[in-house]
């Protein structure tokens, strides 16, 4: 090969490898519109039998398994003493924990304004609300007498006494209240836009939908104006919300002294165990999006993947970190009750589960997340991200029902077996997956109007021989 | 008194569009008479436009001030309409408080920014109103109110400037 036909191959292949990225690589917007009405548009037959499979598995697993829990009262739960708080609240943690990548994503990403976060903001708050609502429903199966959940509304009983504000479960009622309110309105914003998209592309019940909820917009100047600075509130403001909502989780726990948990750092252990399991959901729901969703392939791209998986190494760190920090500081210490309840995390009956938690939070990300190849395969980041959130799930079943089984009496110890509560475990999974199947065939999953704006925003400089992709502030 | 028409040009992109506002300028036309509807959000600065004034902030500071009330209500105030004195702890500890106070400060600052986008576009609007449905496709739509005798010298000038249509604007059903 010449000198010349070298260069002109070089420049070819860097050529291809700029249009890897999104940004790079702009379609006319009529027809990104009409990619992402076509994605909404195509069910198949695979969806509706999974979408009935998983109907069923709600009616059976949640509402059914949650009729007899009603009915039978909470004896035929695992829950006893020691251990009060079982799956119940595993599963609330867990799910709140997941909630936290959407807000992560979007408005962390926004506010830094890291141009990769602009095809799968949708996808990552869609998360958050819905996994808030499994959050909710965990707290409300746990009640038993669930029709009287009404006693946690700020207000006062016939006696003129009000709910106690300065206790940690108020805390969590009004946070997870003003986080659900907070990402709801925040997915709601920005989506104004594309549902008007979707209204002028729609006919039958659908235009009505859109015409309902695009609210009349058209796009004036000032219209943009409002959005624009109600979404840089809305970034900015509901960051602490984020973090308080988890480090409030955290102080359920932490504020009792109890062995094993009365910790200073459980705020940020809480929130960066939060984000670990969420980033890895969100890269899950990434993959699957673009595996079963038509034209997805064009919006969610191995940059993206790419991106993602740093993300998980460097929260995995961080988890680690404070996993070390706390476990450390509880093992020095050398409290009787402290040491026999590490001891019982690690050598007791569930120690498997203890030592997989590390495995699959710490061991598997470190060990292949650094590689770019993995990171931007889908098939490996999924089930990287599979193995994360079932650590992290391990990780709130240790802390919850294994922890409570010791305390400073020794005669109550007693392990927890869970019952019905692992149906209804099933049951929040089913759903959380079903109502974001419902929902990607009712709502744009692409903000295609945010795309365009990053691909506007765009462009190749060169410097010497290379071209290099430039961004101008544009927003 | 002289007649006036509402005319509606199309321009593909956001440079066009910022000259033929410039010419409508030169045309004897002032800002109150345009507007641009886009379907990304074109700035003002880009288009050359005034600033849009937004009472967001302020709806948004208000509401930080009424969830601030609400949660001292809260956290201070009930436990002093009733006071259990329990084990000799405070019947208004700051700590707790500062918990409850933030959550409903941070809640009435979002719900009121939320109102806020409602109360400053008039949302929810459906009446019918000027549009169509190429500015959703990425269009930049730029309205005008000319005087009904010069239609045509404006539709010329607006498609040397490169408008994809110069069309009378009508309202329509969203």
């Amino acid at each position: 090969m010449t000198t010349a036909a070298k260069s002109e191959s070089h420049i070819h292949e860097e050529h291809e490898d700029l249009r890897e990225h999104l940004m790079l690589d702009p379609k006319p917007r009529g027809e990104m519109n009409a990619m992402v009405m076509e994605a909404m548009h195509t069910t198949s037959w695979k969806f509706k039998l999974t979408a009935a499979f998983l109907g069923l598995v709600v009616a059976v697993c949640l509402f059914g398994a949650w009729g007899y829990l009603i009915l039978e009262g909470m004896g035929v739960a695992g829950v006893n003493r020691p251990s009060y708080w079982g799956i119940f609240l595993v599963n609330t943690v867990f799910w709140i924990g997941i909630s936290h990548a959407g807000t992560f994503v979007s408005a962390l990403l926004r506010v830094f304004k890291a141009e990769f976060r602009r095809p799968f903001t949708r996808a990552a708050e869609l998360m958050t609300t819905f996994g808030l609502v499994q959050a909710g429903l965990s707290i409300f199966f746990h009640m038993g007498r669930v029709w009287l959940s009404y006693w946690l509304f700020p207000y006062p009983n016939e006696r003129g006494l009000w709910p106690n504000f300065h206790s940690p479960l108020s805390w969590d009622f009004l946070a997870i209240n003003t986080y659900l309110l907070a990402s709801t309105m925040y997915l709601f914003l920005p989506l104004i836009p594309d549902l008007a998209m979707a209204r002028d592309r729609s006919t039958g019940w659908r235009k009505t939908l859109y015409r309902i909820l695009s609210l009349g917009f058209r796009g004036t100047e000032g219209e943009w104006a409002h959005l624009r600075t109600a979404m840089n509130i809305f970034a900015f403001a509901i960051l602490p919300v984020m973090f308080s909502v988890h480090t409030i989780v955290s102080w359920d726990f932490a504020a009792a002294t109890r062995p094993g948990w009365s910790s200073t750092i459980f705020g940020p252990y809480f929130v960066v165990g939060a984000l670990h399991s969420g980033i890895a959901a969100v890269a899950m729901v990434l993959v699957v999006v673009r595996a079963t969703m038509k034209n997805m392939k064009y919006f969610i791209r191995k940059e993206h993947f790419d991106a993602l998986g740093k993300l998980m190494l460097i929260v995995s760190m961080g988890w680690a970190y404070f996993f070390f920090n706390d476990y450390m500081v509880q093992w020095y210490g050398g409290d009787k009750w402290t040491d026999a309840l590490l001891h019982f995390h690690e050598a007791g009956p569930l120690g498997w589960m203890w030592m997989l938690m590390l495995v699959f939070n710490v061991a598997v990300p470190w060990l292949t997340l650094w590689s770019r190849k993995i990171r931007t395969t889908p098939g490996l980041l999924f089930a990287i991200g599979l193995l994360i959130n079932v650590g992290m799930w391990f990780e709130r079943y240790v802390i919850i029902p294994i922890s409570l089984t010791i305390n400073r009496m020794p005669f109550s110890w007693r392990e927890y077996k869970p019952g019905v509560e692992i149906f209804l475990g099933i049951g929040t999974l089913a759903f959380f997956i079903l109502l974001y199947m419902i929902a990607s065939k009712v709502i744009p999953l692409v903000p295609v109007w945010e795309v365009q704006e990053g691909q506007m925003a765009h462009s190749l400089r060169k410097f010497g021989k290379a071209r290099v992709p430039t961004v101008s502030e544009i927003e | 008194m002289n007649e006036t028409k509402t005319l509606l040009a199309l321009f593909q992109d956001v440079d066009p569009a910022a000259e033929a506002i410039d010419k409508l300028r030169e045309m004897g036309l002032d800002d109150g008479q345009m507007n641009v509807i886009s379907g990304i959000p074109v700035t003002e600065r880009m288009l050359g436009r005034p600033t849009q004034w937004s009472n967001v902030p302020r709806l948004a500071l208000g509401g930080a001030v009424g969830g601030f009330l609400l949660g001292l209500f809260l956290a201070v105030g009930t436990p002093s309409l009733y006071p259990i004195h329990v084990g000799g702890q405070p019947i208004i500890p700051i700590p707790p408080s500062v918990v409850v106070v933030f959550e409903m400060t941070m809640l009435g600052m979002l719900v009121s920014t939320f109102i806020g986008v409602f109360l400053d576009s008039r949302f929810p609007s459906y009446s019918p109103k000027e549009y169509v449905p190429e500015i959703s496709d990425g269009r930049i739509a730029v309205f005008f109110e000319c005087p009904a005798d010069k239609e045509e010298k404006f539709t010329k000038a607006m498609k040397s400037l490169g408008a994809e249509s110069v069309k009378p604007a009508e309202a329509q059903k969203l």
